[in-house]
């Protein structure tokens, strides 16, 4: 089946913006952090359809550099996240509010 | 095989020039010793860590003098980096900005419970990000060099581990930060799908000559901007910072609020004034929005604080949106007055002038939070009284950042007025009206400070002096040098007028 | 010494900075050596204003001399020029000299919390910024000194001030600095709006501005350039409505900062008009002139009768402020050069004047600790050289004729007489009537207050207080004041024969 470049760019969109409203409306950080994943592959599809239809590399470089990096947020978000459960067991974006916005 | 593979492809070395490379190997190398030294010496020996951290940057120096006095504009890897006098500026300023944050560190730190040597790794690390931000003039470069300086700095933001506060400022700012990187990068690839490219020079001439798609390319520079927007804590978009900045150790709170808001005025340079240069139609409005409304919410959410770290959070997202001002009206000024590049200099001198007495004013809050141990600006009164250094220099540095003459921050502001009234266009009129009211309306929040310094009784009657330690003090010393020099002399603008882009299309 | 001229204004400008400088080196606790420097360095200043006096050319008192021109901030073209001329330097010698005594007067007198240390490195800030207004012939140069002045008189009034000196010292610095904000947008208009004529670079130097401003902006905005300026000038003197700051910085301020504030400060305003409004935008003067003459001449009536409602000296001296400015407010409405070297010995006269009254009132709130009027009374038989001194003030300051009060007053009336070209005759004189009242008016708050506080007999509250009269360091600040304001009454040409020509200058440009 051929399918056509647009589709690519449209499932892109469409992952990119289920994310963003995912970190928007989900109040558990691990939740709203998939969630950013998520907007982060919808980056890399666009990159690699990009660099298809343009026939450059350069796009398919970035996906590599954002998978390295992602990683790297990773490791240090659930860092971050596991070092508040452990003080405060269940907790949500709601319960870390300590300081007033 | 080896050998025909040889054959087929002669090997040709990429020429690196490694003096335009020399800032970043020798900061490199200090971050390599002080993980060593952290890794060999027991707990007497992590003091040294600080030590090694400060002179490697004072080292990192000593190369951007010596390219700044050869004076050539380099480009390396087909224009993705390039050391010219606008990256040799922002280089100093970050190495500069990076010595006064371990200035104000050292004690902090070593007499906290804190993971010493990792501090500093981490932060040369963050600076190192920076450094390579100064030059990267590729989407790629740039998005590498934002990660480098932004996740060490979620980490340093939560530093203080067993405190549900910083734990909060570490999440709040994580969570937001990569979300931004993400809508930046979903906007690079957007930018990069219309034209083909990820050099920022390529990607300039082929939106000027407007082949690309509109809808694409305003969405793409949209994303691009509300990416970097977070990073610079541009309302709407500045909710993290003055959790963060309350909840971190406070110079890392002096590192975010100056050397990465920095950073990330510096990609917005690059990226608008090389990559979309030809595009002002899309940002121009994008940013006269942003520079309103965050001078004016940031001013008066300020007027509001009782606790001081706060409340020079939120003036620090009001003077970001003095820094954004002239990027609104970039694209009105006239060819024979510098066109939209002359909105450039304006924004450095801004930086420059920000950097020292921000920095100051948190050197001061650390000072007095040794004794008080508190941030609250009631804390602050009769502060004249058993402590008239440390409240003359409070004053200074809380005037400069108002814009009283002669103290730095006039300078500041008179720049950004001058390029406003230089566009001259009716949106920039309003724009230096609004931004005039809100000089006056941050008046009665920094001249709130000085009047519990000044006029206050001792809250709880304690008298007793404080003592400021060595490293601490020096570096107060530095700051108010500057903000003072920076007030009477044209050195800003001079610096200002320098940044000047070595590549452009 | 010929190359000394080029550093004597510098030197005036920055002796009392580097006095500063070399105080705070010195520990707090050496109260004498903090009281020795600051008066050394005054001093110092003083004789530099004696070398400049001397060494003054007389014949070309109306060009600017001991000048200098080096670059400053090259970006935007503002340069270090300084200069003075007849105009300037009667008044940049009364600051000098107002500063020594001010010095000398506190030796015993500092009001609390103490700490002569901070209290005199602030009156050496504030003579920098004052001398530096004085010789500026740059508008940012201008700009910057101008506001100098406003931190150090926002402390001396919000620290060492009267009960309610928050409230005074919050509002003397949103009021002044509102007016400020104005007056450098007018600034960066003039410097844009010449950048043409200019050979495509904007200038703040004063003598190009004065040059190029008027031919080459449109009318309509030279008077909102003006406008502009009026503001920020007009807040400063204090013109009638927006006189409301003055009475509480007087009341709230120590006395040491009355007597800078209404000797000198509320002389920037008045000085800006003459040295930078009215030459630079000549046209747009003539145009506002009829307003600054009529809110001159409600300030006069205003003030007059806020004096008569007050029961307190303090307050009622400053409200006599609000009226002698409006005097030589309404000397600079009349733009003729009569008018204006009546605002310049007006100037320097209510410098002399009211900063003496000032020193009376503190010296005699610190006897009485109270300066209610009801209180006070038969200070001729508790204290009489004081009671005299009160009373030979009250004089010359309602304008008696041998005193230096008279010669502010009585030619800015005549000069209303016969107003600039361009300027309505009807209007003028009738705005001569209503200033002539006022003298009458004057003499009617003046004399009330005195009978009040010095004559009859002295409140029996009082038999039990021992009120001692003049100390060592009260004849010293007083006495040069008062041969002065004498000096000055009999022989007006001192100051008249200095300021004639410079203001031929200033008004010069109406008639083109």
């Amino acid at each position: 089946m051929d399918v056509d470049a647009t589709w690519y760019l449209v499932l892109s969109a469409l992952l990119f913006t289920i994310g963003g409203a995912g970190v928007l409306v989900r109040r558990n950080p691990l939740v709203m952090f998939m969630c950013v994943e998520l907007m982060l592959n919808a980056v890399n599809i666009s990159f690699v359809t990009f660099a298809r239809m343009l026939n450059d590399t350069g796009g398919q470089v970035v996906v590599f550099f954002v998978l390295v990096v992602a990683a790297a947020e990773v490791v240090v978000g659930l860092g971050i996240i596991v070092a508040i459960l452990r003080r405060q067991p269940g907790a949500d974006a709601d319960d870390i509010s300590l300081l007033r916005g | 095989m080896l050998h025909l593979l040889a054959q087929a492809e002669p090997f040709r070395s990429p020429t690196v020039d490694f003096h335009a490379f020399a800032p970043e190997i020798v900061l490199s190398v200090s971050i390599v010793v002080v993980l060593l030294v952290d890794l060999v010496f027991d707990e007497r020996g992590k003091w040294a860590t600080s030590s090694i951290a400060g002179i490697g940057l004072l080292a990192a120096l000593v190369p951007v003098l010596t390219l700044a006095v050869d004076g050539a504009d380099r480009s390396l890897f087909d224009g993705a980096y390039v050391v010219d006098n606008f990256a040799l500026v922002m280089k100093a300023l970050f190495l500069l900005s990076g010595y006064v944050t371990i200035l104000i560190s050292a004690r902090y730190i070593a007499e906290g419970d804190y993971y010493e040597g990792e501090y500093y790794f981490m932060l040369l690390c963050s600076l190192l990000g920076m450094l390579v931000m100064g030059s990267a003039r590729d989407l790629i470069s740039i998005f590498v060099a934002l990660e480098l300086l932004s996740i060490p700095a979620y980490l340093l933001a939560g530093w203080r581990k067993r405190d549900l506060r910083g734990n909060e400022a570490s999440l709040k700012y994580y969570l937001l930060g990569v979300f931004a990187a993400a809508v930046m990068l979903y906007g690079m690839s957007l930018i990069f799908g219309v034209t083909g490219s990820t050099i920022l020079t390529e990607i300039g001439a082929a939106l000027d000559g407007g082949e690309a798609p509109a809808p694409i390319v305003v969405v793409g520079i949209l994303f691009i901007v509300i990416g970097f927007a977070f990073k610079v804590s541009a309302v709407p978009f500045h909710t993290w910072a003055p959790d963060t900045y309350e909840g971190a150790p406070t110079p890392i709170t002096a590192y975010l609020s100056v050397a990465s808001k920095a950073a990330g005025f510096v990609a917005l340079l690059q990226l608008v004034f090389i990559g979309f240069l030809g595009r002002s139609d899309v940002w121009g409005p994008l940013f006269w929005v942003l520079a309103a409304i965050t001078m004016t919410v940031g001013n008066l959410i300020a007027l509001r604080q009782t606790n001081i770290v706060r409340m020079l959070a939120y003036s620090s997202v009001a003077q970001a949106g003095f820094m954004l001002a002239p990027f609104a009206v970039a694209g009105d000024i006239d060819v024979d007055r510098g066109g939209p590049l002359a909105a450039i200099p304006p924004v450095v001198t801004y930086l420059l002038i920000y950097a020292a007495m921000n920095l100051g004013a948190f050197a001061v809050v650390m000072v007095v939070a040794r004794k008080t141990r508190s941030g609250e600006l009631s804390s602050y009164g009769g502060l004249f009284e058993y402590a008239p250094g440390l409240a003359v220099l409070m004053t200074v540095f809380i005037f400069a950042l108002a814009g009283i003459p002669p103290l730095g921050g006039w300078l500041a502001k008179f720049v950004v007025f001058r390029a406003l009234l230089d566009a001259g266009t009716p949106a920039a009129i309003v724009l230096a009206v609004i931004a005039a009211v809100n000089s006056v309306i941050s008046l009665f929040y920094y001249a709130s400070v000085a009047r519990e310094m000044w006029m206050r009784p001792v809250p709880d009657g304690d008298r007793a002096p404080i003592r400021i330690p060595a490293s601490l003090g020096s570096a107060l010393a530095l700051a108010a040098a500057f903000t003072l020099l920076f007030g009477v002399s044209n050195v800003a603008t001079r610096f200002g007028d320098l940044a000047i882009f070595g590549f452009l299309p | 010494m010929d190359s000394f001229d080029d550093y004597a204004l510098t030197a005036a400008v920055f002796l009392p900075l580097a006095g500063a400088i070399a105080m705070l080196l010195v520990p707090r606790d050496a109260e004498g050596t903090h009281k020795l420097l600051a008066l050394a360095t005054s001093v110092a200043t003083l004789g530099v204003g004696g070398y400049l006096l001397a060494n003054f050319d007389y014949d070309r008192a109306g060009d600017m001399q001991f000048g200098i021109d080096k670059p400053w901030i090259e970006v935007i073209n503002s340069r270090y020029i300084v200069g003075i001329d007849g105009i300037s330097l009667p008044l940049l010698i009364l600051s000098m000299a107002i500063v020594v005594l001010v010095i000398l007067y506190s030796w015993t007198h500092f009001p609390e919390p103490h700490n002569p240390k901070a209290f005199l490195i602030l009156i050496l800030i504030l003579e920098a910024g004052m001398n530096g207004t004085f010789v500026a012939q740059d508008l940012i140069l201008f700009f910057v000194f101008f506001e100098v002045v406003l931190l150090p008189m926002y402390f001396m009034i919000g620290v060492w001030g009267g009960e309610n000196r928050q409230y005074a010292a919050i509002k003397f610095f949103l009021f002044t600095l509102f007016g400020s904000a104005l007056m450098i947008l007018s600034f960066l208009a003039l410097f844009f709006l010449v950048q043409e004529a200019n050979g495509g670079e904007g200038t703040f130097a004063i003598p190009d501005l004065i040059r190029l401003a008027s031919d080459n902006i449109t009318r309509d905005t030279q008077l909102l350039i003006f406008g502009g300026m009026f503001m920020g000038f007009a807040i400063k003197v204090p013109m009638f409505p927006f006189h409301t700051w003055l009475p509480d910085a007087h009341t709230q301020a120590p006395t040491q900062g009355s007597v800078i504030l209404a000797a000198i400060l509320l002389k920037l305003g008045t000085y800006g008009f003459i040295r930078i409004a009215i030459p630079i935008l000549p046209d747009a003067a003539v145009e506002w002139a009829p307003w600054i003459g009529g809110l001159a001449v409600i300030g006069i009536i205003y003030g007059a009768l806020g004096c008569l409602a007050q029961s307190d000296m303090k307050r009622l001296i400053a409200f006599s402020s609000v009226a002698h400015m409006g005097y030589v407010m309404l000397g600079i409405a009349t733009l003729t050069d009569f008018g204006l070297n009546a605002a310049v010995f007006g100037m320097v006269a209510h410098g002399l004047i009211t900063g003496m009254l000032f020193f009376v009132a503190g010296s005699v709130k610190e006897r009485f600790h109270t300066l209610e009027l009801a209180r006070l009374g038969g200070l001729l038989k508790q204290a009489p050289r004081m009671g005299w001194i009160l009373g030979f003030c009250a004089m010359a300051s309602l304008g008696l004729p041998g005193l230096a009060g008279f010669w502010g007053e009585f030619p800015a009336i005549l000069a209303a007489y016969n107003p600039a070209e361009g300027l309505s005759e009807e209007l003028f004189r009738g705005y001569m009537v209503v200033a002539a009242i006022g003298t009458v008016f004057a003499a009617g708050y003046l004399l009330w207050m005195l009978q009040r506080a010095a004559f009859g007999e002295p409140k029996a509250e009082w038999d039990a207080v021992r009120i001692s009269d003049m100390h060592w360091n009260e004849y010293a600040a007083w006495v040069p004041l008062l041969v002065f304001i004498v000096v000055l009454g009999v022989y007006p040409n001192l100051i008249f024969g200095l300021t004639d020509d410079a203001v031929r200058t200033a008004v010069s440009a109406l008639g083109r």
